[in-house]
């Protein structure tokens, strides 16, 4: 058995360190250090004079905040709006076929407009977060309340519920596990965007304080030209990716422990 | 579906059509009011402004040229994306060594977004060609390696005995039983792909490169003419339906026996 666990060991480090040990030993022995290529272990130092300074923890914190506050808005107004599209006909007929259009509309195509309409600072930012995350979330809410069992609402409405109780107390619970779904696809669109977002501002704003890890980056790449941090940031990125991403399974088992699915 | 509507009272596909107007065209009237109300062409130009242009633009070829240069590039990043994710995701699905020794890389590269990768792919690439094609490759080839080890997983182990015991040999095995039970999902990371793949050739010709409906929408918000730049919006996203549509139609021909796909919609 722990043979077995050794050679699993083995087997999940090994592609990786193989890789990291050629990056090393290539940049640092065969090109010439004027390429400004970095190496890994510059990357680590990196890391941690970003750390040190402080302007890591900043770029990110700044980056969430607007993460938090467009995925906030867009989760109210795709559950509400989800919800009445399921259970109101002639809002549905009025509704759908508005956001059919724009469901196709790639986020990242209103960076310009946006900038044009909220400049080259935070609204922009959450403003394209809330449309990234709104559309996920609304069709897998739609869908979630269009499957609820038939015999619960009916059930309600046999023993007097008011609408607004039963949308707050059979239709919300039952479809929660698909607006959590849809929560963490929305969140995972939202985090790509923002940094698309926060890049293009920054290549725009002149360097100037648009913040966030994405101008981070872009002002390592046109004004201080050290490839290590945008290596850092990169890393940040995906780390971020992956704790977002854990959280909303937590929320996800914690919500409807009856679901056992195995993901 | 539209044969059976056909076949009952013209109302029956009246209806959904008239709907379908009464709400667009609403949605349309009030962005006219909005723009008179907001009275700044700059900011919000009005829908016959927007249509102006639409027909400026088809009419001068600048519209379809930058449909066409960025659809290029997504079709060679995303057909390299498949060449290189699929193949690997079957040898993965079938070869558990592989699969623990592939894996990891995987697993650390793919919360890194393509976007993500923008800087860095500006420095080594420059503006220009290789850099969108490097991002949609990056973007797509995951989903089409994930799915592919999914639907390798999933095939029913008895197809592959029963295809064994009567005879069949291992080249056989895997091109006439593994793969076509795979297509569907293997299909499913396309439709991923395609979907992630559209939105990095969009962000890549946002910030590196010199043509493409990316570069165009910027290009038209520097010179402040958002007529033009709400023409290039809305032409993502009716490319990016159509080539969704596309291969929704593509894998419905492709495997009838499948109906995942009417539940996926």
């Amino acid at each position: 058995m722990t043979s077995g666990r050794v050679q699993r060991i083995w087997r999940f480090v090994a592609l990786p360190l193989l890789l990291i040990a050629i990056w090393q030993i290539a940049v640092s022995h065969y090109v010439p250090a004027s390429s400004l290529a970095p190496t890994p272990t510059g990357v680590i130092r990196g890391f941690v004079e970003l750390l040190t300074s402080g302007e890591l923890l900043a770029a990110l914190e700044q980056s969430l905040l607007r993460i938090a506050f467009g995925f906030t808005f867009a989760l109210a107004l795709a559950i509400v709006i989800a919800v009445l599209v399921a259970t109101w006909k002639p809002f549905a007929y009025m509704v759908d076929p508005i956001l059919e259009t724009f469901r196709p509309i790639a986020p990242i195509a209103w960076v310009p407009m946006a900038i044009l309409w909220f400049g080259t600072g935070t609204y922009a930012a959450i403003f394209i977060v809330a449309y990234a995350a709104f559309f996920p979330i609304y069709v897998n809410t739609l869908a979630g309340v269009r499957n609820i069992d038939r015999g619960l609402l009916n059930a309600a409405k046999t023993l007097g519920a008011r609408p607004t109780f039963i949308a707050r107390a059979v239709i919300i619970p039952a479809a929660l596990p698909s607006i959590i779904l849809g929560a963490r696809l929305g969140m995972g669109l939202a985090w790509a965007a923002i940094i698309a977002a926060e890049m293009t501002v920054g290549s725009k704003a002149g360097g100037g304080g648009s913040g966030g890890i994405g101008q981070m980056m872009f002002v390592f790449l046109l004004y201080r030209l050290d490839l290590r941090y945008i290596v850092v940031g990169m890393i940040s990125i995906g780390l971020v990716a992956l704790l977002i991403d854990a959280i909303f399974q937590l929320i996800g088992r914690r919500v409807s422990p009856w679901l056992n699915r195995g993901n | 579906m539209l044969g059976r509507m056909t076949r009952g009272a013209p109302v029956q596909w009246a209806r959904p059509v008239v709907r379908y107007v009464v709400s667009l065209g609403s949605f349309v009237l009030v962005w006219y009011a909005a723009s008179r109300w907001e009275n700044n062409p700059n900011l919000l130009p009005s829908p016959q402004v927007v249509f102006k242009q639409f027909v400026l633009m088809v009419q001068s070829g600048e519209l379809l040229s930058s449909v066409w240069s960025s659809l290029g590039r997504l079709l060679l990043g995303y057909a390299l994306g498949a060449l290189v994710g699929v193949p690997l995701g079957f040898a993965m699905g079938m070869y558990l060594p592989l699969d623990q020794y592939i894996s990891p890389l995987i697993e650390i590269l793919r919360p890194i977004s393509s976007i993500a990768w923008l800087p860095l792919g500006l420095f080594i690439f420059g503006v220009g060609n290789a850099l969108p094609l490097f991002i949609i490759f990056y973007g797509s080839v995951f989903p089409f390696v994930i799915n592919t080890i999914g639907a390798v997983h999933q095939i029913d182990n008895r197809l592959v005995a029963a295809a064994r015991t009567l005879g069949a040999k291992r080249w056989l095995v895997i091109f006439g039983v593994i793969a076509p039970a795979a297509l569907p999902l293997v299909l499913v990371g396309a439709r991923i792909g395609l979907g992630i793949g559209w939105m990095a050739v969009i962000a890549a010709e946002l910030v590196g490169a010199p043509s493409g409906l990316g570069y165009l929408i910027t290009w038209y918000e520097t010179m402040l003419l958002s007529s033009r730049v709400l023409v290039g919006v809305f032409a993502i996203g009716m490319v990016g339906y159509l080539l969704d549509l596309g291969l929704r139609k593509l894998s419905a021909w492709l495997t009838p026996w499948w109906d995942g796909w009417r539940a996926n919609d």
